[in-house]
């Protein structure tokens, strides 16, 4: 074994894992510690700032040939997904000060990590569930509400549901081919052996339950819910992506065919429009974006239908985008008494009058959640789209742009109660907390350089 | 490439504008306004500059900017100006200034973000004209959906919000499915030729069967028809109008109206020519109705604002039935009548708007006798109303009657089913000039004459600021009725650019070659 490999390879890994056993001294070393979010922050900043500068170096090994391997494009995923819950982790600031949640998150984020440059089954399923586990418990850390402990049991009970079936495909996987390697995956899609399709739809399943798509999205409105903002935004944007970026190398530069392509599409068509009709009458804005993402589950698996190399860079785009976006509309969400308060979209009544840049921004959030151009969440839409019509779905396509446009109207609802509708009676401007103004410009700032010039990522995906 | 140079500057003069506004401390809402003028005036200077610049009688791009955007896509940054968008471009920059002007009195809420969407859409707007790349041009041509959202949604009437969301629906829906048509119609241009571009003129030439044609142009009708609006897409034009604040209805109507017809022109007919040919009667039917029907729906309007909405509704089908026509004096005369209803619509908003600002009602029948009480007022007003009915020596007869010309000279290729019938559309249309003098004078005597009755009176007449900004209007009203030559001569090389790829060989050689702006002076003397 190359030590010189293993320690470069995995350094984002690494550098989590250091964040963790700090995090754990620190614990031990006093009772009542500080600094948990300055150590976890610096350990994701430097995961993340390794992992990008070894996806531009194009850097690639196999540390552990069969089981984990590494290239540029696992190097800029993992970016993506670290870079995400830099802004998580400045929105926690007033929700946890200190405790397990800094822990929890950087067990997580390693899990993630995992996952994007697993090639074999056992590989995968460590890092699915190292992925999934501390946010059972994270749902139920806030615990600021009689239902928390609900959604929380239904996330962990369903999150089994998902393990189980991935489990039950990759064994008839192994009796079929004999091999747990990743690849063997893509070989069986096009098979027509029913053993084979029963190992492919169970795996299948197992990541849309995990993604929330139609019909298994039922955990995600009330697990959005009960978790605090900074849980909610990290489930939204982190764990989604990771799901998603692994289902990208699961497929690897496989096309669908056949009934696989039926499966796919309606189930995400299904999402994109329940999705979208069920957000329209919400009246908590972490339903809301969770119907939404219930709907953005749905164009990002649309993505799946394109060819290999169009699909990683579609995927990894728009989950970057649409993380951006939540993230930096939960930074701007003003404070409140409650959590339940905070939650209601009525609060939002009015909030230009009260806070302008947080109006604006979550405004900016909005229609590039809606994909109104010129914000970047349109040129991620465009791209999936693009994939779709290229593969020679066009009905598909169409389709799923008519779904998408049923989402407008709830995003132009936001728009509508902070813009044009009076305040509520009684509430006094909020100051936004510095940290969660950090956690803004975090998100902005890629927001506007994707939004100018979106050739500058897309060259390097 | 200097020129060049100040056509990027006119486009992005708008988002300095945002940024200096932006960066004036609050409560400073008089040093905002006059900013706002003064990029807005620089805008229309250096586009003027440009115009003059313009060389009449060459074909394709000038002072053309082409920067790669998203190269692996060939999607470019590519600007310009042609025959096509010159004249657009100028009544855009034009009433910039007397939007903004315009505006000083009656925006009192949140001022700053006001004009911050005005330069917003502004943006837009030259964007949407002046792009040369089909990703860009949509992209610009989306953007302008969420300024107006806005301002129609703060800004507005009592019932703005349902006003404003019906505004974007309506919109938005047309243009999803443009965008499927979009991508499709650059994939199959990729797929043919190996090229991978979003550029205009590397699409014109796609070759494409006649059912994928249809289906591509169903789809950029759509949202272009939706935007113009040609009935029976038009319910939300009245809506919007009548709940926008008086800016919003002058952008409206000024300018947002006209990208539908300039889509057609620009994209949806050149593209599909073989579609196209197939769907003219279709399309010279569906202008002449809303020419008559918008009229008609005029005629028995109660309010001042949706009289003027519906009016929009019927001019805007002459500049449908001057394209259908393929005739060059007739595409040229579309052209002309975009932007003379540019300039008369936004002048009537933009007087409705003076008037709302006095009386608070918009209820015709509240009004009566204004001749008397405002006489300044008056008399502006009735020069608006006549330019709009296309009185001659103002930009409404040149606009009208090169289109009815071009509709009587109908140069459909032979081969065309029922190539006879635009004569019997053109009969038709002409009725609707004679309902357009009926429905206009009729409210102007109602309005400006009879018993005098003012609501809130006696209220003052216009003052220096209003009587400039109207004076300001009736300039090129007077110019493009007086001496269309000019104007036209810029559009020429675009029109026979359209005619020959629409109408193909034999459209074209039925049209004369000689001098054929000069054909359109002696015409309309």
């Amino acid at each position: 074994m190359n030590w010189t490999t293993l320690l470069v390879a995995m350094s984002p890994e690494h550098l989590l894992l250091a964040g963790i056993v700090v995090l754990l001294s620190l614990d031990i070393v006093s009772d009542r510690a500080r600094g948990h979010l300055p150590v976890s922050l610096v350990a994701v900043l430097a995961a993340t700032l390794v992992a990008a500068l070894l996806a531009i170096a194009g850097y690639a090994a196999a540390p552990f040939p069969g089981q984990l391997s590494v290239d540029s494009s696992a190097y800029a995923a993992k970016a993506i997904v670290l870079a995400m819950a830099i802004p998580a982790i400045l929105l926690a600031r007033d929700e946890f000060p200190d405790g397990p949640f800094y822990t929890l998150l950087l067990s997580s984020l390693y899990g993630a990590c995992l996952i994007l440059s697993a090639d074999n089954f056992l590989t995968l399923f460590l890092g699915l569930e190292l992925m999934s586990i501390p946010v059972y418990v994270l749902v139920l850390l806030a615990a600021r509400r009689a239902e928390s402990t609900e959604a929380a049991l239904k996330y962990l009970v369903l999150g089994g549901a998902a393990t189980a079936m991935l489990l039950m495909g990759v064994s008839f996987l192994f009796g079929i081919t004999g091999s747990m390697q990743l690849d063997a995956f893509g070989r069986l899609l096009d098979t027509g052996d029913p053993m084979a399709n029963m190992a492919v739809v169970l795996i299948l399943l197992s990541f849309f339950l995990k993604a929330a798509i139609v019909p298994f999205h039922t955990w995600a409105p009330d697990a959005y819910e009960a978790a605090s903002v900074p849980v909610t935004g990290f489930m939204a944007t982190v764990i989604k992506a990771g799901v998603l970026l692994a289902a990208v190398r699961l497929f690897g530069f496989n096309s669908l065919s056949g009934r696989m392509v039926e499966l796919l599409a309606v189930l995400s068509l299904v999402s994109i429009i329940w999705g979208n009709l069920a957000a329209m009458r919400q009246t908590s804005f972490r339903r809301m974006i969770a119907y939404s993402s219930i709907a953005h589950a749905g164009y990002l698996f649309y993505a799946f239908l394109g060819d290999g190399e169009g699909r990683f860079q579609a995927v990894a785009f728009y989950a970057l985008v649409y993380g951006l976006m939540n993230l930096l509309a939960f930074a701007s969400l003003p404070l409140a008494a409650d959590d339940a308060e905070r939650d209601r979209l009525d609060n939002l009544k009015g909030l230009y009058q009260r806070a302008p840049f947080a109006a604006v921004m979550i405004a900016i959030a909005m229609f590039s959640l809606a994909g109104i151009p010129p914000l970047p969440g349109f040129v991620a839409k465009f791209l999936i789209f693009r994939n779709v019509i290229e593969a020679g779905y066009t009905l598909y396509a169409v389709l799923g742009l008519v779904g998408s446009y049923l989402g407008i109207y709830f995003y132009l609802r936001v728009l509508q109660f902070m813009f044009m509708s009076p305040a509520p009676e009684g509430l006094a401007p909020q100051p936004t907390a510095k940290l969660a103004l950090g956690a803004t410009a975090v998100c902005l700032v890629p927001t506007a350089v994707l939004m100018v010039y979106p050739g500058g990522l897309l060259g390097g995906l | 490439m200097g020129d060049a140079v100040l056509l990027n500057i006119v486009l992005f003069l708008p988002l300095l504008g945002i940024a200096l506004i932006v960066a004036l401390p609050e409560g400073q809402d008089d040093r905002v306004r006059s900013w706002s003028f003064g990029v807005m005036l620089a805008q229309f200077v250096i586009t003027l500059v440009l115009y003059l610049r313009f060389e009449p009688g060459v074909a394709g791009l000038q002072f053309e900017t082409r920067l790669p955007w998203i190269p692996e896509w060939g999607v470019y940054y590519q600007i310009g100006l042609d025959g096509y968008n010159v004249l657009l471009v100028l009544l855009t920059a034009f009433l910039g200034p007397l939007v903004v002007a315009g505006a000083f009195s009656a925006i009192g809420k949140d001022v700053k973000l006001f004009y911050a969407m005005v330069f917003f859409i502004q943006f837009a707007m030259l964007g949407t004209f002046v792009a040369q790349d089909l990703l860009l041009f949509y992209i610009f041509w989306e953007t302008m959906l969420i300024p107006m959202f806005l301002i129609i949604g703060i800004w507005g009437g009592a019932r703005r919000i349902y006003a404003t969301l019906k505004f974007v629906l309506y919109t938005a829906f047309g243009s999803i499915l443009m965008l499927a048509a979009l991508i499709y119609l650059v994939w199959s241009q990729y797929t043919a030729t190996g090229n991978l571009s979003f550029a205009f003129a590397d699409l014109l030439g796609t070759r494409l069967a006649v059912r994928e044609q249809g289906w591509l142009l169903a789809a950029f009708a759509l949202s272009f028809a939706i935007k113009v609006p040609m009935v029976p897409l038009h319910t939300w034009l009245p809506d919007a109008h009548v709940e926008a604040p008086t800016t919003g209805s002058v952008i409206l109507a000024g300018v947002l109206l006209k990208m539908g017809t300039y889509g057609f022109i620009k994209l949806g007919f050149p593209l599909f020519p073989q579609a196209t040919q197939l769907a003219l009667p279709i399309v010279m039917a569906l202008a002449v109705v809303s020419i008559v029907y918008g009229a008609c729906l005029a005629l028995v309007q109660t309010d001042i604002k949706k009289i003027i909405a519906y009016s929009s509704i019927s001019h805007l089908g002459y500049v449908m039935l001057g394209l259908a026509s393929l005739d060059l004096l007739g595409i040229q005369g579309a052209i002309i009548q975009m932007v003379s209803h540019g300039l008369t619509a936004a002048g009537l908003f933009l007087m409705v708007g003076m008037i709302y600002e006095r009386c608070h009602t918009r209820e015709l029948a509240d009004y009566g006798g204004l001749a008397k009480a405002l006489p300044v007022y008056s008399v502006f007003f009735m020069i608006l109303t006549l330019a709009a009915i296309g009185l001659p020596t103002t930009s409404g007869f040149t606009g009208e009657f090169l289109v009815l010309l071009g509709a009587f000279n109908a140069a459909w290729p032979q081969h065309l089913a029922g190539a006879s019938m635009p004569l019997a559309w053109a009969v038709i249309a002409v009725t609707g000039v004679v309902l357009g003098a009926l429905y206009m004078l009729w409210f102007a005597q109602r309005f400006l004459y009879g018993t005098t009755r003012v609501p809130h009176g006696p209220v003052p007449d216009l003052n220096r600021r209003e009587k400039l900004i109207i004076a300001a209007l009736m300039v090129p009203v007077f110019w493009i009725g007086l001496a269309p030559g000019e104007p036209m001569r810029k559009t020429e090389a675009a029109a026979l650019h359209f005619q020959r790829l629409v109408g193909g060989a034999q459209a074209a050689a039925t049209a004369p070659a000689a001098p054929l702006a000069q054909r359109g002076v002696e015409a309309t003397r």
